[in-house]
């Protein structure tokens, strides 16, 4: 009766190696609480409603060898809640900043959301901007092209992403967390330190106690599986548009 | 052997001249016999060794023969002795192998031939006296055996006799062995039924171990050991269920078992309890299965599980509040994130990050909760601001307490900051913004953590004291607008500064509210009707407060005004101020209800202000002076006989009246252009000329009316514009004749 007990098998639903505190920010009705619903629950989001202040949910995903956990703060786009939204800003590790490719007025707001997001996040705040609504070609308004160009000036990690059907909806946040791990591994992040916005999980805390010094060896392994996977919807993306 | 192929037996018959004679018969078959075989030519060889000897030696046999054959040709002599025809095959013989020895060729077998009957008997004694010499030694021998044997015999008897009795004795031996393996059969049979039994109704010293032992850490293998001693309890209770009622074993196994157990239970306890106070210094916490397993566990211990989670409780509350004032006042590790108190003198901001810092330490929080207690059901999958059901299940109600408890501890730093910075607020909107900050946040907790939880109650009282803040200062404001006192120097009628400034207050408390951050999600799904009357609801008493007063003031402070500057037209400047409130409210539909009541008392001094205009104009028009006659006339007596209304008087008015036609007042009237809403101007001023045209009328039909008995009355009418035509004065003024005074007056009084 009680030997359904296994450690192993719930160690690897529960514990994470890091976890990460992301914000997800743009302009109202650009789609972002429907992406995250696509990325949290596999499915779209029907009749969202403008979101009220904010709102949290959390996922673990996997990335080469270590378990991540991330902590998601959906954020009401609507002006009026923006005093509150910022709040949440404050030593975010990720930001994923959306705006809606069949509308131009989100499009060109994203300065002034990228410099509030790198103004109260954390100083290595990596952001990605996903252009979403890529199922609507046909009401295109931002040119691919274009906002390719605008990530690169601002330095910032792109790609266009449907919440509705799930395509490239995985990609921006596994991307940002690629890039903090790899913040962590060239020592430019630390993650025992607050408001870094990444701690470590139970998982790396015993690896730690256990041997002296972290050790990403792994992490470089995995990195090139990570690349690949990451590369390939964006590859995709390139060559249709 | 005879008739066989290869003998050549025809040969010799033909050569027989006598066949039928039985010697030669005999002779045939003598010859006709084969020699060539092995007996035979043994015999021969014997026969010819017999004789052979004793040529060369002393008598008969041959030297080399008697060397060569023993006792054996003896015997071939015995065995040959009755054989006649033997002697012919033994002399042909020599003559095949060449009988060197013979110095007379056929002696010796002539010799043979005589005396081999002799020969043959001597040898034959000769060998049977042998024979008995040998025979008398073996028979001596024999005897000897004979007695061994008989002593044999009896010793075998012997033995034979001890074999009995033995076999008589080993008998019940064999039985008790048999027996016995019967017994070790059973025994180990029973044996390994005790070792079954052992093995389910015992633990292991490793097991033991497991359980008590402090080198044993709690993880899968203390948890293995403690599911078998429950296994052991159950089984056991299953067994003394039975029909025998308890038994000894039964009892000593659920005492022993029950030992562990409150070893374990005690084992998880100090661990929980060691882990509990040790899991302070992060905010966020993971964690680890064999924490989750032993909770689990300890919730059969309960009270164990309290104090364990009171030691939790303590930690995570002194760990919250220390993160929280770190935050505060410190900030992030080298300054970043900013502390939060650096922005003190933005009180927004201020209250603002304070606050989302307290519902982010929820947020993680409640995750570790959830983990602690193995509750996670739906990864990611239920949003925090999602109502929940309270009070469900026990661990609901542990996770809602052990919360309340570590959030509680950040109520008070919380509120004093909140209320200083609210108290330090001179400016009302600020006041209610953070008011509706509050009350946002406010719902949020309620909805995160229960109405019940200390930090829904504190923001509620935050928000109530913010709410309050705000209201006094609205009234506050309220009453400064009321203790003004208007210019007296200023003879504009615009509405007075003080005016600006208050409505410029009322107005951002209304954009404030318009926008507020309310309980939204509570109207969701309402009709529109809904919502606005919500809205409304939620905004009459800062009208109330607000416009009020200053309707109030500036009808009283007019009034004061006017007494000392009378000159100064008191109606138009209630007016103008009375249609400027309006328009400030008119953006916000929420302000429906306190517009209509400034619109009725617009629609009040219009009527006044429209008699006045009327009156001012019967003045200017001359007009004035036969409508007087006409009311102070008495009885049926003529007007043209009222000095006020003579013939002469009545063509001075009717004069002036025609002069005021062409005067550029008749479309500016310069009072009602001092109305700030030209609109209204307008209105008043048709309403007023239609009355005009009225009054006219009626001057003509009495002026007409032969009762009143004024001469060429058509005349003097016609003398003058506008010749007694009213026609003609609706067409001047622009009126259609069908409008009434009253109608273009009152657009929503009547
Ligand atoms: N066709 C299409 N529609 C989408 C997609 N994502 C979102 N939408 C629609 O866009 C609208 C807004 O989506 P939300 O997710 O609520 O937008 P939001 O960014 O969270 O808005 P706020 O909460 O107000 O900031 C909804 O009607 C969605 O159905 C998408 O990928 N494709
Ligand atoms: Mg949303």
């Amino acid at each position: 009766m009680a030997n359904d007990y296994d450690i192993d098998a719930t160690e690897l639903l529960e514990t994470y190696d890091f976890l990460m505190k992301y914000i997800i920010i743009g302009e109202a009705g650009t789609g972002k609480s429907c992406l995250l619903h696509q990325f949290t629950h596999n499915s779209f989001k029907e009749h969202s409603q403008h979101t009220i202040g904010v709102e949290f949910s959390s996922r673990t995903v996997k990335l080469g060898e270590k378990r991540i956990k991330l902590q998601l703060w959906d954020t009401a786009g609507q002006e009026r809640f923006r005093s509150v939204t910022r709040s949440y800003y404050r030593g975010a590790a990720g930001a994923i900043l959306v705006y809606d490719i069949t509308s131009r007025a989100s499009f060109l707001n994203l300065s002034r959301w990228l410099a509030d997001a790198r103004a109260l996040g954390s100083p290595h705040l990596v952001t990605v901007l996903v252009g979403n609504k890529s199922d609507r070609e046909e009401d295109r308004e931002v040119e691919w092209a274009e906002a390719s160009r605008w990530a690169a000036e601002n330095d910032v990690h792109f790609l266009e992403a449907s919440s509705l059907s799930g395509e490239n909806v995985e990609a921006p946040f596994l991307l940002c967390a690629r890039s903090i791990l790899l913040a962590i591994e060239s020592g430019a992040l630390d993650p025992e330190k607050a408001g870094s916005g990444v701690s470590y999980g139970d998982r790396a805390l015993r690896r730690v106690h256990s041997s002296s010094r972290l050790s990403f060896g792994s992490l470089s392994g995995g990195r090139r599986k990570g690349t690949v996977k990451l590369r390939l919807p964006l590859a995709g993306k390139t060559r249709c548009c | 052997m005879l008739t066989s192929p290869t003998s050549p037996p025809p040969k010799y018959q033909t050569s027989s001249p006598r066949p039928h004679n039985p010697l030669s018969i005999r002779l045939y078959k003598v010859l006709a016999a084969n020699l060539d075989d092995d007996t035979t030519k043994e015999a021969l060889h014997t026969l010819a060794d017999l004789y052979a000897p004793s040529l060369l030696n002393d008598t008969k046999v041959k030297p080399q023969d008697r060397e060569l054959k023993g006792d054996r040709e003896r015997l071939n002599d015995i065995d040959d002795e009755d054989d006649d025809t033997k002697e012919d095959a033994n002399t042909k013989l020599p003559a095949q192998s060449p009988a060197l020895a013979e110095t007379v060729p056929g002696e010796i077998a002539a010799r043979a031939r005589r005396n081999l009957k002799k020969d043959v008997e001597s040898k034959l004694a000769e060998s049977s006296r042998r024979f008995l010499t040998a025979f008398a030694e073996v028979d001596k021998q024999l005897d000897t055996l004979q007695e061994y044997i008989g002593a044999m015999r009896l010793r075998c008897d012997d033995a034979q006799s001890q074999l009995g009795e033995t076999n008589e004795a080993c008998k019940a031996l064999l039985d008790r062995a048999g027996s016995l393996r019967e017994q070790r059969q059973e025994i180990s049979t029973r044996q390994s039924m005790v070792m079954v039994f052992l093995s389910r109704f015992t633990l292991t010293p490793e097991d033991v171990e497991a359980i008590t032992s402090r080198e044993v850490p709690v993880g899968k293998r203390f948890f293995n050991a403690m599911n078998k001693a429950e296994r052991i309890r159950n089984d056991c209770r299953v067994l003394m269920a039975g029909e025998e009622g308890p038994t000894k074993a039964g009892l000593d196994i659920m005492s022993t078992t029950s030992g562990y157990l409150e070893e374990a239970y005690e084992k998880i306890f100090r661990w929980c309890s060691f882990a509990f106070r040790e899991m302070g210094r992060d905010a966020q916490i993971d964690v680890s299965p064999a924490m989750r397993e032993a909770v689990r566990r300890l919730r059969q211990r309960p009270e164990l599980l309290t104090e364990a989670l009171g030691t939790l409780s303590q930690t995570r509350q002194a760990t919250l509040l220390n993160n929280f004032t770190t935050a505060l006042t410190r900030g992030g590790p080298g300054g970043l994130p900013r502390p939060i108190e650096l922005h003190a003198h933005d009180p927004l901001r201020y209250v603002g990050d304070m606050l989302a810092w307290v519902h982010q330490a929820i947020a993680a929080e409640r995750e570790f909760l959830e983990g602690l207690f193995g509750a996670r059901a739906e990864e990611g999958g239920r949003m925090v601001g999602a109502v929940r059901a309270y009070g469900g299940t026990e661990e609901e109600d542990w996770m809602s307490e052990l919360m309340d408890t570590a959030v509680g501890g950040l109520c008070t730093p919380l509120m004093i900051r909140v209320q200083q910075t609210i108290r330090s607020q001179e400016s009302s909107i600020t006041a209610y913004k953070i008011a509706n900050l509050l009350q946002f946040y406010m719902l949020t907790m309620q909805r995160t953590l229960g109405e019940e939880a200390a930090l829904s109650k504190r923001l509620r009282e935050m928000t109530d004291y913010a709410y309050k803040a705000f209201s006094d200062a609205v009234e506050a404001q309220g009453r400064s607008i009321l203790g003004i006192h208007l210019d007296l120097d200023d003879l504009t009628l615009t509405p007075p500064f003080a005016i600006l400034d208050h409505t410029q207050i009322l107005r951002e408390i209304l954009t404030v509210y318009e926008s507020s951050l309310g309980d939204e999600s509570s109207l969701r799904g309402k009709s529109a009707k809904d919502v606005n009357e919500a809205a409304a609801q939620g905004c009459r008493a800062i009208l109330d407060q607000m416009v009020d007063p200053a309707v109030e003031m500036c009808v009283l402070a007019s009034e004061e005004k006017h007494r000392l500057r009378p000159s100064w037209d008191r109606e138009i400047f209630i007016i103008n101020v009375l249609t400027y409130l309006q328009s400030v409210l008119e953006p916000y539909s929420f302000t429906a209800e306190k517009r209509d009541v400034i619109q009725d008392l617009v629609a009040g001094r219009v009527v006044q202000l429209i008699e006045d205009h009327f009156t001012g104009l019967l003045v200017d028009t001359g007009l004035g002076e036969m409508v007087d006659a006409g009311k102070a006339r008495q009885g049926d007596e003529p007007l043209s006989h009222l000095p006020a209304a003579s013939s002469s008087r009545l063509q001075a008015a009717l004069h002036k009246f025609s002069v005021w036609l062409t005067s550029n007042t008749v479309d500016y009237p310069p009072r009602l252009g001092q109305l700030s809403v030209q609109s209204l101007a307008s209105r008043v001023h048709r309403a007023a000329l239609a009355r005009l045209v009225r009054t006219y009328k009626w001057l003509c039909e009495e002026v007409r009316n032969p009762e009143n008995k004024y001469e060429a009355a058509a005349t003097v009418l016609g003398s003058e514009r506008p010749f007694g035509q009213v026609h003609l004065l609706w067409q001047i003024f622009g009126i259609d004749e069908e409008e009434t005074g009253d109608d273009i007056v009152t657009d929503k009084t009547t």
